[in-house]
């Protein structure tokens, strides 16, 4: 005899027993005479959360004793106020140690839906239930017949009682659906290490239609298995040990409702106008406790200057007349001539240029935006970390502007790399700190930023440039930035008539650039998104700056969001290697991360050598000489156009967006072109301005 | 994704309900009327085999918890001393696998083992694994710098399942729904950050830890411990007079540092300056009420 066999002869004995003093007949009138039941499936879907179904439970077979619950009320109501959506009482006797008296002081003390768990198989055990107050009914399908299973379905309907029918496997699915069942229950636990099985569970309910609710039933303890079914589209869960022996049962529940609320609000579409903290399982506020208060009020402040028609109206003016927006956006026929030659596709190519920018690149529009901000929270002080010194640049110029103080800082490398874009800074006013702890790149200077914005966070305001670090900054910098695709795609149709890119084309370091020229774009499936990492010298090199690329990055959490991670076996971060200083870090944002993992981006990267390439190609049939950075959206440009021909295309639009402009990358580029005689190149070995030698 | 540990008949492990290694030891010394001494090195500095010596030296000089750091790339809440420690050990082939050793030499020789961590090195490791591991070797509590409740969801269900402590700190900057965070979701103890930024020694330490340490126990924690800028005996006996216990880093961590302050200091004069100071600290600690 299996324990479920043993458990169902148990229930029936003991409902004969009781039968014996109350009737079927009696129990029947009970039944029709109860208050109406509640509605439990409008409590058990929801489109912001997972409800949670939080279990009175002493004991179980498997476990044994779990806990004495003395009061089983009280308990009901404490998981009530943690935000439960029902609460599931067993009444089985022998092993579970429940009881109908349970259910009715259960019943008695919570307004949400109760639920009678028990081994039922016959009609006296419904009506019971429906006697007893219990809205929700557990039926068992291993443990019934296909006739008795509708039967008693069919009988629970009729009382307005919703059912949740228990499986196990994708027969007792289809036999679950062929009865009627609306609510079913799912088992995907992985026996071997017990962890939620999310492939299991998609074998499982993958095909089930989205009016029969998936309640997720087994191996529920805390948030890690609440977000796990959740990914997997479990709509709510049931929780017993994990709740019933909490030290704080209220505690426990909340946990879990706010676990199920996060990843409904990491999923939400349309995806350009997600608005974090989480993107997908990314994102996030990775940091010490002692900038949340910070972040918070960079939240609130930014969330009322959102609001306010006069913050746009100040950003959109000052975009205009100090900025120089919009910028262009250029055809490009005589590359497009080199795409073709190259690839085969007849594409027409515009490049949109924010090189034409006030200070040569992208960057301004996020130092704008954010500076308009500081002047708001009443800050008087900057702080702002750079790669290539665009950044830094964008940022000391606004803060010149606005007259706030500013530092940058800046790893020694990157300083070198880039000694001209240094002068620039100091020249705006700005103080330039060159980090030289860790590695001395981009990665070291954030570091040194975070450090100096723990110390000073009440006058000091941390301008990050990228869609990376702790929420706010991924949602509020894209909302800077995504202006560059709203121009785009409105100059397409107004300048040239098309309706719409084919090809979108950016690199991707932090992933400014490219978020702000893809968001536009994100839920228009007919543009294809191409974003390109820095190859360095190759993802078998591991000299790179590679994220994405299989073998290369892995889930991680850095400088206050989980992202993908250049990062040791040990968790140690890793060093990172480009020819481009602005695209040389270990992670990447979380918004990328996530249109990664959904597929919505396709990523891939240029090498050193097919960026610069591509940054001569550029520069020499068109007369635009791009960023070391931009070059690899070029460079890509050809790979992109290989994959539309390889999708069947002919032909295609292709906007690649230009992020920047190459002046400051002259003395790398002159190096690596042999376009200096020997004199002229050991001058730049003086600044150490030789990019791609620099270990 | 780490595999939840099981119970020997292959049942997921329930909440364990063990009392807090921490909360024992503030028990004891309340009822003495004294605060606890908690000083914190890093593993593995200068280089594995010394730092267990280092780590047994302290608590036998006076040490009641210590805080193991595990040496990290990239420590943002970490001043030059901190940051310098931790690189010489990360050179000298520190490993996350041995951390353990360390928490079963500190517990041998009597002290509450915690370690302190950056996040990415302990979601690296696998949570669950690592609480299993770190269970196993007798650890009691766990310091997250870059860890915050709201984020902890998955440590918060495997220190439950191990028993093990939560301490999340807390910033004078910290608005108080904030230290009611905290507060709710600790166990063991709450550190509270002496002043706004990295850790380090200072000269004198101000008023604002008091203010902090009564704010973080009205919003409900019953442990408050005050760390970040304590570095003398009588700067310890000062903090000592009113928090549950007194945290010390960098002064520590200082005596195995040369005058470079970017190499190890000879193993055995180290060892003799982190003994004296262990003991100087200790007496102005024990001593401060």
């Amino acid at each position: 005899m299996s324990v479920l066999d043993e458990l169902v002869a148990g229930a029936l004995e003991d409902q004969q027993t009781r039968e014996r003093t109350v009737s079927l007949e009696d129990v029947k009138k009970a039944a029709l005479a109860a208050p109406a039941p509640i509605d439990a499936m409008r409590w058990l879907k929801r489109a912001d959360g997972i409800p949670v179904i939080a279990e009175i439970k002493r004991a179980s077979p498997s476990k044994g004793h779990l806990s004495d619950i003395p009061d089983p009320a009280g308990l009901a109501q404490e998981y009530e106020k943690g935000g439960a959506s029902a609460i599931s009482v067993l009444t089985e006797g022998r092993r579970f140690l429940g009881s109908l008296d349970d259910l009715d002081k259960v019943r008695a003390a919570v307004h949400i839906p109760v639920l009678r768990k028990d081994f039922i198989v016959t009609d006296y055990q419904i009506y019971e239930a429906r006697a007893h107050g219990a809205d929700l009914v557990l039926l068992i399908v291993a443990a019934l017949d296909d006739a008795k299973l509708k039967h008693l379905l069919d009988l629970a309907h009729e009382l307005n009682m919703t059912v949740l029918v228990e499986t196990h496997t994708r027969e007792e699915i289809d036999r679950a659906r062929k009865a009627g069942a609306r609510v079913i229950g799912i088992n995907a636990r992985n026996l071997k290490n017990l962890r939620v099985d999310v492939n299991k569970y998609n074998e499982l309910a993958a095909d089930l239609p989205d009016d029969v609710i998936k309640v997720a039933e087994s191996g529920v303890f805390g948030a890690v298995e609440v977000e796990d079914y959740a990914r997997a589209g479990a709509d709510a869960v049931l929780v017993g040990e994990g709740v019933a022996t909490a030290d704080n049962h209220e505690l426990a529940v909340e946990r879990l409702v706010k676990a199920g609320a996060q990843v409904k609000a990491s999923e939400s579409t349309p995806l350009s106008e997600h608005q974090g903290p989480y993107w997908g399982q990314f994102g996030g506020r990775y940091v010490p406790e002692a900038l949340i208060t910070a972040l918070d009020e960079l939240e609130r402040v930014y969330n009322e200057a959102k609001a306010d028609p006069e913050f746009h109206k100040e950003f959109m003016t000052l975009q205009q007349r100090y900025v120089g927006r919009p910028s262009p956006l250029t055809e490009a026929p005589r590359f497009a001539k080199l795409i073709k030659d190259k690839t085969g596709l007849d594409a027409r190519i515009f490049l949109k240029r924010e090189d034409l920018n006030h200070t040569g690149a992208h960057k301004i529009n996020n130092a704008l935006g954010q500076a308009l901000l500081v002047k708001r929270m009443g800050k008087t002080r900057v702080i702002a970390e750079t790669g290539a010194g665009q950044h830094g640049v964008a940022t000391a110029t606004v803060c010149a502007m606005l007259g706030l103080k500013c530092r940058i800082y800046m790893g020694q490398i990157d300083a070198r790399r880039q000694a001209l874009n240094v002068a620039r800074m100091r020249m705006l006013g700005a103080e330039v700190v060159e980090v030289t702890l860790g590695d001395r790149i981009l990665k070291d200077a954030i570091n040194e930023a975070l450090r100096d914005w723990v110390t000073n966070v009440k006058d000091t305001h941390y301008l990050l440039g990228t869609v990376a670090g702790p929420h706010p900054f991924p949602a509020m910098v894209r909302d800077f930035q995504k202006i560059i695709g709203e121009e785009a795609k409105q100059q397409l149709q107004d300048w040239y008539g098309i309706d719409h890119p084919d090809a979108i084309c950016a690199c991707v370091g932090g992933g400014s650039n490219a978020i702000g020229v893809m968001n536009a774009f994100l839920d228009d499936d007919r543009v294809n998104l191409y974003g390109y990492e820095a190859g360095g010298n190759g993802p078998e090199s591991g000299k790179h700056a590679i994220r994405f690329a299989p073998g290369t990055g892995q889930l991680g959490m850095f400088q206050g969001a989980k992202s993908y991670l250049l990062e040791t076996d040990e968790g140690q971060t890793l060093d990172t290697y480009s020819i481009s200083a602005g695209l040389d870090y270990a992670s990447v944002g979380p918004e990328h991360a996530w249109l990664k993992d959904i597929g919505r981006v396709n990523y891939s990267w240029a090498t050193d050598e097919e960026a610069m390439n591509a940054f001569r190609d550029l520069s020499q049939t068109e007369g635009i000489i791009p960023a070391i950075e931009s070059s690899h959206a070029v460079a890509g440009a050809y790979k992109a156009a290989a994959d539309l021909k390889a999708k069947g295309y002919d032909k295609a639009v292709m906007i690649i967006n230009i992020s920047g402009r190459g002046d400051k990358d002259m003395a790398t580029a002159g190096k690596w072109f042999g376009y200096l005689t020997d004199d002229q190149a050991k001058a730049l070995e003086v600044t150490g301005a030789h990019g791609n030698t620099v270990a | 994704m780490t595999n939840t540990a099981t119970t020997p008949s292959g049942q997921p492990l329930g909440i364990s309900h063990k009392p807090s290694q921490t909360e024992a030891m503030f028990t004891k010394f309340k009822a003495q009327n004294k605060p606890a001494f908690i000083g914190y090195l890093p593993y593995g500095f200068p280089n594995p085999e010394v730092s267990l010596d280092a780590l047994k030296t302290m608590v036998e000089h006076g040490v009641d918890a210590v805080e193991i750091g595990l040496p990290y790339s990239d420590p943002v809440m970490d001043g030059p001393v901190i940051q310098a420690a931790s690189s010489i050990a990360l050179k000298n082939g520190e490993t996350i696998k041995r951390v353990f050793e360390a928490v079963e030499t500190v517990a041998n020789a009597g002290g509450v083992p915690l370690i302190m961590s950056y996040w990415n090195l302990i979601y690296h490791y696998g949570v669950e694994r690592f609480a299993t591991d770190f269970e196993n070797a007798g650890g009691a509590g766990l310091i997250t710098p870059d860890l915050i409740p709201d984020e902890a969801g998955e440590w918060i269900e495997a220190s439950d399942h191990h028993g093990l402590d939560r301490i999340f700190l807390v910033s004078p900057d910290s608005a108080d729904n904030r230290l009611q965070t905290v507060a709710r979701n600790a166990r063991g103890f709450v550190y509270a950050a002496a002043r706004m930024g990295v850790t380090g020694e200072r000269s004198t330490i101000d008023a604002s830890p008091e203010v902090l340490v009564e704010r973080t126990r009205k919003a409900g924690a019953k442990n408050v411990c005050v760390g970040i800028g304590v570095s003398t005996a009588e700067q310890g006996a000062q903090v000592g007079s009113y928090a549950d216990g007194v945290i010390v880093g960098s002064a520590l961590v200082h005596t195995l540092l040369a005058d470079d302050n970017k190499t190890a200091r000879d193993t055995a004069e180290g060892l003799k300056l982190l003994a004296a100071k262990s003991e100087e600290l200790a007496e102005g600690i024990h001593n401060a009420r």
